[in-house]
């Protein structure tokens, strides 16, 4: 991001610069060089290695969010199914479900500072479980179970549909609520009948 | 005309290197079919730039042409094969009449391209036969 | 050079409007293409203001669910399909045969045919809007399986999809027709590097053109047998399989909707800077590895989906920046010693620049899968398309329209309304996509009708809708400047700006057959401007001649 910003200003003021000077020079002073092949060869050669850099920043953090995350051990799974328009929860482990959009308003509890497993699947089109405020989101796509793992700090973060999915798209809404290992494991133990931690 | 295939060709090769790396890295068979289209039909391309003239693949600038072409000013056969393909598929969608109709427009639009295909050949025959006379 | 003989034609001529429809000049028929892509662009224009509307406050009840879907589909297909990219043809049949020195396209029965077959496809497709259900309302992308028959039924989306297999047949066709005549129909002594820049923009171009669309007309044509009882994009390979197929297509048209008005751009800036493009051979070069790289990018909009290898196309699509630098790098070094003239299409083309940076550089950022899973399919990618398509390529194109307008029509356009148009599209344009790169980084979604009611999004969507509403505003004015210059003319002369290419050494419009006097040298990419500088290396000697005694 930072090197964007650079870029652009760099590149604004250069051609805002370039247009200041040579302005308004009769046509007959116009210089006749057209082409420095050092020059721009090395600026490619620049380019490059900005672009290797970047490279090697996305494949390790990639590694780290795709790889890594689903080898550690969860601390719970869950199954989120999506269908035109909800999003349905269910805790394995503890045998029950939970539901958001068009008709449930259940939150997905979640344990903080733990890995969370999901195994994102459809029921008909392709729908896309988006949590913003973990920057991450995976598609649902019917015919497959998509593994991925996420950690929660505590708090309530806002989900939702990331993929066309039709009429209600709008819709198809959850909210996402990290609490203590403790309440969590409560609340799940209680099957979600009780009061949301 | 020299050299025209050349970049066609060219770029062929580019997308080729690109689609060995892609298969490479990422064997999925939809999209070495793809790729492998792709290049086909671009090499195809070339290669009919290459044999309608063979110095397509030779570089340089063009030379002089010194022989008269024929340049159409318009062409009603070419409106009624377009718009009869627009008129068929539309047909399937909406009703089979207009499909059948496309089909006879298409057919239509087939016919007069030949006349005036031929009649376009006449008039070079004719010019060149004038440009021959002492 | 070839010398004009009219004969007789076996049948009378066709005169009048059946004339102009039938005309295989390439000249009319980059008008009329061009006319209706000018049409089809108002009219997504209006779809898009609509859709502003409605998104102009949370839950607004503007437009009903379905409608909005029918207009973020509409909208985009219309802009894709049936204006940025037939107007990039439109561009190259007018123009390439005239900068190459031809008097004609090759196959211009067969582009003619192309052309009508392009007409109904924009036709039918938006036939759809009077069939119960309503017009296409999966998105211009129409992912499977939400166009299925079961998720998307109804004759409004079966038209949709004829609709798109008839533009893009035709467009294929048309830019056959216009690799063919750059292979074959160059001028004696242009060789491939004299060629123009905007022909080799529009050379790569209908590369990818010919590449990639064939694959559309395929994707298209197993969606609507898909539709009509045919399991072909079922299940999880279905699914990805149709998103590998309609990508394959779907990224290399982006790069045929940007290269013409790179191009565009670039001879506008270089005229009017009165100095030969730099780095010619770089360019050439980079622009071929571009087009390449482009066709070989395809999934990364498919990063989220757990069915692609993210690293390999995150490789290919991080490798772009390095062609993109080259052109920014040229197109510095064509402005720095020049002698710069600020008329419209020079601003125009500079706008470009600078706004099409922040469209590519938000490019490099999606580029990379960890970035994109926050940004996938929210208002980060809905800005950053629509700086490099609007932001960019469309500047890209009013530059070309203000620099060869005089060549066309023969009359000069007021500088004082296009300079307005400029300041409306320029604020209009940022006031309206800026914003969004935050939206979509605070959690709002694409393709949605209405959103909650968060903290700053009601204000940034209503600044988005007043940026929309003045782009409006400037694209009126464009359109009054056109009928103003046209009506109380202004005579162009051949060459108004000074050109270097061979379109200006022939007068404004050009006759029938392009060139009636003999062609000047072609030794060089800039023809006029050598005999120019040479001109005035003479004039120089011999008054140096004369001071010296």
């Amino acid at each position: 991001m930072p090197i964007a910003i650079g870029v652009f200003v760099v590149i604004l003021l250069v051609v805002l610069g370039a247009v200041l000077v040579y302005r308004r020079r009769p046509p007959e002073r116009a210089a006749r060089w057209h082409e420095n092949d050092r020059v721009e060869g090395t600026y490619a050669v620049l380019l490059a290695s900005t672009a290797a850099f970047l490279l090697y920043l996305t494949f390790t953090a990639e590694h780290r969010v795709d790889t890594l995350a689903n080898r550690e051990r969860p601390a719970v799974i869950i199954d989120v199914t999506g269908s035109k328009w909800e999003w349905t929860f269910t805790y394995p482990g503890y045998g029950f479900s939970v539901r958001s959009g068009t008709v449930g308003r259940q939150p997905l509890v979640v344990p903080a500072g733990e890995a969370v497993r999901f195994q994102v699947t459809s029921t008909d089109v392709i729908h896309s479980f988006w949590i913003p405020a973990l920057r991450y989101k995976h598609d649902a796509i019917p015919g497959s179970v998509q593994i991925t793992t996420l950690s929660f700090s505590r708090g309530v973060f806002a989900g939702q549909c990331a993929e066309f999915c039709g009429l209600r798209h709008s819709d198809m809404v959850f909210t996402a609520r990290a609490v203590s290992p403790a309440a969590f494991a409560a609340w799940a133990r209680g099957r979600g009948s009780g009061p949301t931690p | 005309m020299r050299g025209g295939a050349i970049p066609i060709l060219v770029w062929g090769t580019l997308l080729l290197v690109l689609a060995l790396g892609n298969w490479v890295w990422d064997a999925k068979p939809v999209n070495g079919a793809a790729a492998t289209a792709a290049v086909l039909i671009i090499y195809g391309f070339g290669v009919a730039v290459w044999l309608a003239r063979r110095e397509a693949i030779r570089r340089g600038p063009p030379a002089p042409r010194s022989e008269p072409e024929t340049v159409p000013q318009s062409s009603l056969a070419a409106m009624l094969i377009g718009l009869s393909v627009g008129c068929a598929l539309f047909g399937l969608v909406w009703t089979r009449f207009l499909l059948y109709f496309g089909i006879a427009m298409f057919v239509v639009g087939v016919g007069r391209m030949t006349i005036e295909v031929r009649a376009a050949r006449a008039t070079r025959r004719k010019v060149l036969g004038e440009g021959e006379q002492p | 050079m070839s010398v004009a003989t009219r004969h007789p034609a076996r049948f009378p001529v066709i005169g009048g409007w059946l004339g102009t429809l039938t005309s295989t000049d390439h000249k009319r028929m980059g008008l009329t293409l061009g006319v209706c892509s000018l049409f089809f662009f108002l009219l997504g224009g209006v779809f898009a203001l609509l859709m502003r509307t409605q998104l102009a406050q949370s839950n607004m009840h503007f437009v009903s669910d379905n409608s909005y879907n029918e207009l973020f589909t509409m909208h985009g297909s219309t802009m894709i399909y049936l204006f940025v990219t037939p107007m990039a043809i439109a561009m190259s049949l007018y123009l390439v045969p005239l900068q190459i020195g031809a008097t004609r396209i090759s196959a211009p029965r067969l582009c003619l045919a192309g052309m009508w077959t392009w007409i109904c496809g924009g036709l039918v497709m938006q036939q759809g809007w009077f069939a119960s259900g309503g017009a296409g309302r999966a998105g211009w992308s129409s992912y499977a399986p939400q166009s299925n028959g079961i998720n998307t039924p109804g004759v409004g989306m079966d038209l949709w999809v004829i609709g798109v297999i008839l533009a893009a047949t035709g467009m294929l066709v048309m830019g056959g027709c216009v690799v063919a005549t750059i292979a074959r129909r160059r001028a004696p002594g242009m060789s491939l590097l004299r060629m123009p820049l905007y022909t080799w923009t529009a050379l790569v171009s209908v590369l990818m053109v010919v590449g990639s669309f064939p694959m559309l007309v395929l994707v298209m044509v197993l969606l609507y047998i898909d539709r009509h009882g045919g399991r072909i994009f079922t299940g999880f390979e279905g699914s990805i399989d149709y998103q590998d197929l309609f990508w394959f297509f779907g990224h290399p048209v982006v790069y045929v909707m940007f290269f013409p008005y790179l191009g565009a751009a670039a001879e506008a800036i270089a005229v009017s800077a009165h100095k030969r493009w730099f780095g010619y051979l770089a360019f050439v070069a980079s622009m071929m590895m571009f087009a390449a790289l482009s066709m070989s990018v395809w999934s990364h909009h498919m990063y989220v989906t757990g069915g692609v290898t993210n690293q390999y196309f995150a490789f290919t699509s991080t490798l772009l920046l390095v062609p993109a630098g080259i052109e920014y790098f040229d197109m510095i070094g064509t402005l720095i010693g020049g002698a710069i003239v600020l008329r419209t299409s020079m601003l125009f083309g500079l706008t470009f620049f600078i706004q099409f940076l922040i469209g590519g550089l938000s490019g490099i950022f999606v580029a990379s899968p960890v970035l994109d899973y926050h940004a996938y399919g929210t208002y980060i990618v809905v800005a950053h398309f629509h700086y490099t398509l609007f932001a960019g390529s469309i500047f890209g194109f009013f530059a070309g329209v203000y620099h060869w307008f005089p060549k066309v029509t023969g009359a000069l356009l007021r500088e004082g309304l296009g300079k307005l148009h400029l300041a409306l599209m320029a604020v209009g344009t940022n006031l309206t996509f800026f914003p969004m790169f935050f939206l979509g980084n605070d959690g709002m979604p694409r393709r949605v009708s209405r959103y909650p009611t968060h903290p700053g999004w009601g204000t940034l969507n209503e600044l988005e809708t007043i940026g929309a509403g003045i782009i409006a505003i400037g694209v009126l004015v464009f359109l009054f400047n056109v009928w103003t210059s046209l009506r109380r003319r202004v005579p162009a002369g051949d060459d108004p700006w000074l050109g270097h290419t061979l379109e200006w050494a022939t007068t404004s419009p050009p006759p029938p057959l392009n060139f009636e006097a003999p062609l000047p040298p072609i030794r060089s990419y800039a023809p006029l401007l050598d005999l120019r500088e040479e001109e005035l290396d003479r004039a120089r000697e011999r008054a140096e001649v004369t001071v010296g005694g």
